[in-house]
Order: structure tokens, then C-alpha cells, then sequence
């Protein structure tokens, strides 16, 4: 098995080495997730812009998305699609870029449109990467290009951290000096784990 | 230099270890909430339900804290309470703990409440424990009152802070031994570049 051992080491090294910027991100969303009033004070939200501006032959008699979507290609702007409010009157959807949220209203009447842009900054950049593609908005979501680059990028994450993890015990398992040690840093890790699924359930 | 490079790898591979069940229910759970359409872990639509009305004698001059916590400990329940609504006839709040839910409806003129719960799954508990933190999105200054929600949060901080550490780590022994993995360097900087354009360049484009 000791022969394995090389490649595995580079294979850590490598993979380990790309995801660490995107493990950052993961990290450090879950510190803005679970503060966010002192991320708030860290990062205050700017105020947002207000544009108005006036459209034609906006296609109402499709799909949703692809009513919104014509809308936003008019407008030029780019983004994801989060969800949509549309009744009689208006048509009403955000679009959102990692950071930067745009809201926009069209009346189906006049066909003026509401942009309102707000810049969120680096650390809600963060959370909406966390939170990308998610579990809300299944049928729509993944209707931009980066965030179906994202979907992929995250789950690669995902799955090569377990990897890493993997290796990890590997290699640690033939470092004999860490070995002993190494037990017991699983035991407390495998207590302390358990513990707190059994006081939660 | 030396010391720091020594306890820097221990560290790094005690806490790798220490993280292990961690890092593999975050894991699992991140993929679940991205794959909603894995009909293994289908766990909404394979939630039991239950209603119930349970008759009791409510003090009166209670406030809604009181009210509330004395219906919980005679029901026997316990959670994170949100969506709390007050009118002068009724009572309603939600009690809701990883895998489980608990609506209820305190009828103040009957003396009755009833309540909706709902049970998940084993795939819906680990889901949930993804983003249980107690935090309302909307009252970011609301705290969590259940204080195994801010158990739960502190031991979510706890292993951020430990990925970040173990990023840093891996840095400063990669540096080390950068010259021996003639790619190490390009790997690192297209990692970088990539979070980077998702994160700052992207919304400038």
C-alpha cells in the first residue's frame, strides 16, 4: 500500500491547493450566515439606484422566465433569475450576480420598467455563492451561464474535499510516529460529533 | 521556523482528522440541498404528519413569553420558536428543531391548541442541519432562543474557522515543498483566480 503513497500525496497536494480558495468562500459564508448583524456593521449595505426606463414588444404570452428573460436582455443586464411575481398588472423579479441584486418591476400596461440595483459587497457575495444553486427555485434556477458553471464548480468541491479527506486518513495512517495520536484526535472528533446529533435528536 | 513548521503539519493532521465526520455531513448535506431532485433523498414528500387538539386550562394575566412556555413544557416540546403571531383571541408560533416542525395555534377563549407536526426524514434531518443556525433573515438582530440552536451555530463557527485554518496550513506547508510539484504554484493561483472572478469580478461585468 506504502507504494500508493506518493501519488496520493501529490493528488492531496494538487486538489487540496485548488480548492482552498473555494473552501475560503465556504467557510467564511458560514461566519456571515450565522452573524449577520455584525456583518452589517462590518459592510454596510449601500444605498441602492433607481433607474426608469421604458420598453416594447415585451413577449407576456410565454413562460415566465422567458418573459423575464427577454426583459432582462432588453435591458442588458445580466444575472441570475431568482424567482418571479407576475399578475395582470406587472411582472416583478430580481436578478443576481454574486453581490449585486437588481430588482426589476415592469407594469404589463405601459411597459415602463423600475430598475433598483443594490451593491451588497464581497462578504454577501459570499453567502450567495453558499447558498447557489440551493434548494429553492428548482424549475428555474441554473438560468444564467455562471451559475451553471458554479453548480458544477461546487459540487467538484464538494466532491473533492471528501476526497481530501479520504487521502487524508491514508496518509495519515502511514505516518507511524502520528499514528497513536491521530486515534484519538478521530475519537473525540467521532464524541464530540455524536454528542451533538444526540442532543439535537 | 522550524516549530512552526512542526506543529503547523501536527495541527493540520489532528485537526483533519478531528473534522472528519464534520467535514463529510457538510458534505453530504451541501450536495442534498443542491440536488433537490435526488429522489433518494426525496424527504418533503416522505414527511409523516400529525394533528392533534389538546384541551388546557390557560392562566389568565400570562404573558405571550409565559403563555408560550407554558404550553411547551405541559406539551412537552422544546425548539427554536418563530413566527410568533398575538391577537386578543389566539396565539400561533411555530417550534421547529432539525427534521422536525410543530405549528400551533393556541385558541385563547376555547383553552384548546392545536398543533400540525411534521416528521423528515433521515436525508431531511441531515439537510436541515446544514443551515440550522436559528437566524431570521428578516430580524437579523433576533436572537436564537433555543440553546441548542446556539450550540449548533457555535459548533458550525468552530469548524469554519477550523477549514480556514486548515486552508492556511496547507498553504504554509505547500510552500515548503513548492519546488517538488513543478504545478503546485498554477493549481494554487487558478484556485484563486476562479473564486476570485466569482466573487468581486463577476458583478463588475
Amino acid at each position: 500500500m506504502k507504494r500508493y503513497c506518493a501519488l496520493l500525496r501529490s493528488l492531496h497536494l494538487y486538489f487540496g491547493l485548488f480548492i482552498t480558495p473555494f473552501v475560503l468562500i465556504f467557510s467564511i459564508s458560514v461566519l456571515v450566515f450565522n452573524h449577520p448583524g455584525f456583518i452589517d456593521f462590518l459592510s454596510p449595505i449601500k444605498p441602492s439606484t433607481e433607474t426608469r426606463t421604458k420598453l416594447d414588444k415585451i413577449p407576456y404570452d410565454t413562460t415566465d422566465l422567458l418573459t423575464a428573460k427577454a426583459i432582462i436582455e432588453k435591458l442588458e443586464i445580466e444575472g441570475e433569475i431568482d424567482f418571479i411575481n407576475q399578475n395582470d398588472d406587472r411582472i416583478s423579479f430580481p436578478v443576481k450576480k454574486p453581490g449585486l441584486k437588481t430588482q426589476i418591476t415592469v407594469n404589463k400596461h405601459t411597459d415602463s420598467v423600475l430598475i433598483t440595483q443594490q451593491n451588497e459587497g464581497a462578504y454577501r457575495a459570499l453567502t450567495f455563492l453558499h447558498s447557489m444553486p440551493g434548494a429553492h427555485n428548482v424549475k428555474i434556477r441554473g438560468n444564467s451561464s455562471y451559475i451553471q458553471v458554479w453548480r458544477v464548480l461546487a459540487d467538484v468541491v464538494v466532491y473533492l474535499l471528501l476526497f481530501l479527506t479520504i487521502s487524508g486518513v491514508f496518509l495519515w495512517y502511514f505516518l507511524k510516529v502520528e499514528r497513536n495520536f491521530g486515534f484519538f484526535s478521530i475519537a473525540l472528533g467521532l464524541i464530540i460529533f455524536t454528542s451533538l446529533l444526540l442532543i439535537i435528536f | 521556523m522550524k516549530n512552526l513548521n512542526f506543529w503547523n503539519r501536527k495541527l493540520h493532521i489532528h485537526l483533519g482528522l478531528f473534522l472528519l465526520l464534520f467535514i463529510w455531513l457538510f458534505s453530504i448535506s451541501g450536495l442534498l440541498l443542491n440536488h433537490g431532485s435526488w429522489e433518494f433523498a426525496s424527504f418533503w414528500e416522505q414527511r409523516k404528519q400529525k394533528e392533534s387538539v389538546t384541551e388546557m386550562t390557560l392562566p389568565a394575566g400570562l404573558d405571550s413569553a409565559g403563555l408560550l412556555h407554558m404550553v411547551m413544557g405541559k406539551l412537552e416540546i422544546s425548539g427554536e420558536v418563530t413566527n410568533v403571531k398575538y391577537s386578543a383571541d389566539a396565539f400561533d408560533f411555530r417550534v421547529g428543531s432539525p427534521g422536525f416542525g410543530r405549528d400551533l395555534h393556541i385558541d385563547l377563549a376555547k383553552g384548546t391548541v392545536s398543533q400540525k407536526e411534521y416528521e423528515l426524514n433521515v436525508w431531511g434531518k441531515i439537510r436541515t442541519l446544514h443551515t440550522f443556525n436559528g437566524v431570521d433573515k428578516n430580524d437579523i438582530d433576533k436572537q436564537a432562543n433555543w440553546v441548542i440552536t446556539q450550540v449548533w451555530r457555535f459548533a458550525m463557527d468552530g469548524i469554519a474557522v477550523a477549514l480556514i485554518f486548515l486552508c492556511v496550513s496547507s498553504w504554509i506547508m505547500w510552500y515548503k515543498i513548492r519546488k517538488d510539484y513543478n504545478w503546485s504554484a498554477a493549481v494554487l493561483i487558478a484556485g484563486f483566480l476562479t473564486s476570485f472572478y466569482f466573487v468581486y469580478l463577476i458583478r463588475m461585468f
